[in-house]
């Protein structure tokens, strides 16, 4: 009987943990569908004119904007996991456009070889489990996405 | 407390004695299945609680995964449509997820270029754990993606 009761409260904090990783889990997930469906939907803005004259593929003169307002507004869709205004969050997200290629992103040195759409961004996620049970209360999400055309 | 006998050595043979030391062995053996039963009803909600949570997450996020493929689908399609529909029933089904069970809503129905389309699914997961309660759990996921059919 002691053993049980003993046992009980950890196996209760394994328990508040398991639940409060997996929320963690899904909240990563949806932060990383967010940023790839901003820069999805950046890049499918294309320009127009050019793609008519030359059939080339470039980005839309505001692709970074709207990159930016996507990534805000699927962030809007998470809020209650969000620890700071979706609003807030994408405008602090590094988002970049590279619209002739190839190209080197300045941030991670990678080489794009075709028009592209990047957006690296630092996401705080609510873990109050986890502040609970001394550890941290807002785990950041580290997220980078980027989408060219073809 | 198994190693003992219960049975009194020959020679010294004292029935009051043995008597008293049979009765103490089966308290002791009631006491035991107490303790197990007191175990069993912590232990066994705990346990059910970790997998059947679980399981609802992994659902959450095949859910939300077949949401966001279906708001990028609908954006293609310029709003609601019955390949949209199709395709989520699809998405949810691979999932194992029963697409029947799931209400879909797509908002506005029929967008234009550069307009942006929500698509919503929400679904109930039944979580029950023995000895403390039986309940649905309401799955949420939306996506926003953006219309790219120039009407």
């Amino acid at each position: 009987m002691v053993l049980t009761l003993v046992l009980a409260p950890l196996l209760l904090v394994a328990l508040a943990g398991v639940l409060q990783l997996g929320a963690l889990r899904v909240a990563a997930a949806r932060v990383r569908a967010a940023a790839d469906l901003a820069t999805l939907v950046a890049v499918n803005d294309q320009d127009d004119a050019e793609l008519a004259r030359t059939g080339a593929l470039r980005l839309s003169a505001d692709a970074v904007d709207v990159a930016r307002e996507y990534f805000a507004r699927e962030l809007e869709l998470s809020a209650s996991f969000l620890d700071g205004a979706a609003n807030q969050i994408a405008a602090d997200a590094d988002v970049a456009a590279y619209p002739s290629a190839p190209s080197y992103d300045a941030r991670t040195g990678a080489r794009y070889d075709r028009p592209t759409v990047r957006i690296a961004a630092d996401v705080p996620v609510r873990t109050p489990v986890f502040g609970a049970l001394a550890l941290r209360s807002v785990t950041t999400i580290h997220v980078l996405s980027m989408s060219s055309p073809r | 407390m198994e190693q003992r006998s219960g049975r009194a050595s020959s020679g010294t043979c004292q029935p009051d004695a043995g008597r008293a030391l049979t009765k103490a062995l089966r308290d002791e053996r009631g006491l035991a299945t107490l303790e197990t039963t007191f175990a069993i009803t912590i232990l066994v909600p705990l346990l059910f609680s970790v997998l059947e949570f679980g399981s609802a997450l992994e659902r959450w996020l095949a859910q939300d995964a077949a949401t966001v493929q279906a708001a990028r689908y609908a954006g293609e399609l310029g709003g609601d449509a019955p390949e949209l529909r199709r395709f989520l029933d699809e998405e949810l089904r691979t999932a194992g997820i029963d697409p029947d069970r799931v209400s879909v809503d797509v908002a506005p129905s029929r967008v234009g270029w550069r307009e942006p389309v929500r698509v919503s699914v929400a679904s109930a997961y039944p979580v029950s754990i023995p000895f403390l309660f039986s309940t649905t759990v309401p799955l949420r996921s939306s996506a926003i993606s953006r219309g790219e059919v120039n009407r």
